[in-house]
């Protein structure tokens, strides 16, 4: 179906991508081994949904489609959380500098 | 010394500064990322400016000056806004209460005196004492009033991490954490048209609240 074919694409050029991504050190091996593992999911799913509907009913979940979709939203709140704290830590440090380079031009003009 | 953290106060900090150095006290401005001529204008009038090259909110710029206070053994740390709604002769008030053995001194406008408050700012602060009454169980008559006084010993004790106007809040955390010895003092607070189009909106005590749910 055209849909499955978009989204195997779609996952294969973010696999490429990520791997350019770690090749070039914009990011760590684990955020590459991570993510693979996310889009291999998703041909996976993709290829086979009956996957999906089996786990669905193991859990309770009436459709696979339901099931995929619940997993997509905790992961997508568990990264913004991560993103979140992130962002925290780099407008802390930010004000560090900020706060010390104001201080220490104050040093040097005495 | 008095810490005046500034943003954009061309018009009044010549003035504020003025009266704080007229009374004796060390004034040091907080020029925090001002596109003004802040700076120069507090220079002028006798402050010792230290500038942030960008702006990174009141809390940051009160540390900054509590950081040079420190390096430069100051005993005391009065906090006072750069508006030109307080008044400098009541600093004597609440540095009498830090030699007298209190180690923060917090000044209260409802113990003391308002002058052209807005209805809407006396409920958002009502309803903010209640908030600070459940975090962090002090039993106070104002909150989020930035005309305070601090033993520096007291200030090193704390760990202040707010850059915007949560930091209001954080302070009062920390007397509680750090069961710091604080007394209320009457001060006289006046809202003035120009002081009112540079306070903030009440809606920022969602932003307030967001900031202290996130960055503890």
């Amino acid at each position: 179906m055209p849909i499955q074919f978009i989204l195997i694409l779609a996952a294969a050029v973010m696999i490429i991508r990520s791997f350019f991504k770690l090749k070039n050190r914009e990011i760590r091996i684990g955020e590459f081994i991570t993510w693979l593992g996310i889009w291999l999911a998703v041909i996976v799913v993709v290829i086979y949904p009956d996957i999906a509907s089996f786990l669905a009913i193991k859990l309770g979940v009436t459709r696979g489609a339901d099931l995929v979709i619940y997993v997509a939203l905790v992961l997508i709140f568990y990264l913004f959380f991560r993103f979140l704290v992130r962002l925290e830590k780099i407008e802390k440090d930010i004000t560090k500098i900020v706060s010390h380079v104001t201080l220490n031009d104050e040093t040097k003009k005495k | 010394m008095v810490i005046i953290p500034a943003l954009n106060e061309g018009r009044k900090i010549g003035e504020v500064v003025r009266e704080v150095a007229a009374l004796g006290y060390d004034a040091a401005v907080i020029d925090d990322g001002s596109k003004d001529d802040t700076a120069a204008v507090a220079k002028e009038a006798g402050a010792l400016v230290l500038s942030h090259v960008i702006n990174r909110g009141q809390g940051a710029a009160l540390r900054t000056g509590i950081g040079y206070a420190r390096r430069h053994n100051y005993e005391f740390a009065v906090f006072f806004d750069a508006d030109g709604q307080m008044s400098a002769a009541e600093i004597e008030k609440l540095i009498d209460v830090l030699k007298s053995g209190a180690q923060v001194a917090l000044g209260s406008r409802f113990l003391g005196t308002t002058e052209g408050m807005p209805r809407i700012k006396w409920l958002t602060l009502k309803l903010g004492l209640i908030f600070t009454r459940l975090t962090t169980g002090l039993k106070l008559t104002d909150v989020h009033n930035g005309f305070q006084a601090w033993r520096l010993s007291a200030l090193k004790a704390t760990n202040l991490v707010q850059d915007r106007q949560a930091y209001a809040s954080e302070l009062l955390q920390e007397i509680s954490r750090c069961r710091l010895v604080f007394q209320e003092v009457p001060v006289t607070i006046k809202y003035t048209r120009y002081s009112k189009s540079k306070g903030q909106s009440v809606f920022n005590a969602f932003n307030i609240l967001w900031d202290l749910i996130i960055k503890r």
